[in-house]
């Protein structure tokens, strides 16, 4: 059975009306430049009894990753149609580690204060990663989430 | 002019820092990963993120794909669950999306997406082509995503009629095509 998603799609390819818009073909081009070499994905991971993602008492949702002995808790809130990012990473990856924090747009490089926090604020919404480059270690790169305003 | 590469050659040589092997798998899929979206019912500009996402699921799978022979099959597979997710979080009021998240990377593509193959989107056509009316017309019209009212007036039927007539023609194309597959 062909699901219809496949069996429109191919209808409407072969129709050939509404073709991939340029942008979005020269938006999939520049992903590449967002590879990070030799980084390890760091996956959501459940806090507790709750689920990857949890509303704190303030109404600002956390979110878990973790890989390679490193836990990322990620911070977001959303105001004025843009995104802020709070962040602790655990344990404290060093004193020369850095922090990107990326989106396709975008990539602001934070310190990392003694007790892990790092912050980046004024994101544009969609598309949001986090790396932890750690000298002589593979860096490590939280999987892409999608923040809506 | 140089033999087009083969997709676990492509995906081997991207992985490997060669940025013209990506620019070919987007030549060839995102095409397909387009119409996928949209057949999925998102908007243009949701269809541009869940396009995009599942090019940065692919960043990330690089090294890590199973089959990396299949990674045509793969993309369809992971821009059909990125719009799912997408369409599902319409209620949700976490700026995170719930799927999005906890979504695993597909390591066996979906084989159904083969129709959208060069050969198969041939073959889906070539049953277009033999249905009786209205349905020929009406799963062309399908095709070019006009409106129940623009294809009431074009078949000469009543709107209310539309719906039902366009589930019943696509069961038909449907069944033609799994018996051509069953005879092969």
């Amino acid at each position: 059975m062909i699901n219809d998603e496949y069996f429109l799609a191919a209808l409407r390819l072969a129709a050939g009306n509404d073709p991939i818009p340029s942008h979005v073909s020269a938006a999939a081009r520049d992903v590449y430049g967002l590879r990070v070499p030799r980084a390890v994905t760091a996956t959501p991971a459940a806090r507790a009894a709750a689920g990857p993602d949890v509303r704190d008492p303030d109404g600002c949702h956390l979110v878990r990753f973790v890989a390679d002995g490193l836990t990322f808790d990620l911070e977001v809130t959303v105001g004025d149609g843009l995104i802020d990012v709070a962040g602790q990473v655990c344990p404290h990856p060093g004193e020369d580690a850095v922090i990107d924090v990326k989106t396709p747009h975008l990539t602001l490089t934070r310190h990392i204060a003694r007790n892990g926090d790092f912050a980046a604020t004024g994101l544009p919404p969609g598309w949001l990663s986090v790396v932890c480059h750690r000298p002589g270690r593979a860096p490590v790169q939280t999987r892409w989430v999608r923040i809506r305003p | 002019m140089p033999e087009p590469r083969e997709p676990a050659e492509l995906v081997t040589a991207a992985a490997d820092g060669d940025r013209t092997a990506w620019d070919e798998l987007e030549t060839r899929y995102g095409p397909r990963m387009w119409a996928v979206a949209r057949a999925s019912g998102l908007s243009p500009s949701d269809a541009a993120d869940a396009v995009q996402g599942s090019w940065l699921r692919l960043l990330q799978h690089l090294h890590t794909l199973r089959d990396p022979a299949k990674v045509g099959g793969w993309l369809m597979t992971t821009v059909r669950r990125e719009a799912h997710a997408f369409l599902r979080k319409r209620h949700d009021v976490s700026p995170f999306d719930h799927d999005v998240l906890t979504l695993e990377a597909v390591d066996d593509p979906d084989p159904a997406s083969a129709v959208l193959e060069a050969d198969g989107r041939r073959l889906l056509w070539k049953q277009v082509s033999a249905l009786h009316e209205p349905c020929r017309t009406l799963i062309q019209l399908v095709a070019i995503d006009l409106g129940n009212r623009q294809m009431a007036a074009r078949l000469g039927m009543p709107v209310g009629s539309v719906g039902p007539t366009k589930a019943r023609c696509l069961e038909k194309l449907r069944t033609l095509i799994s018996s051509q597959e069953t005879a092969q």
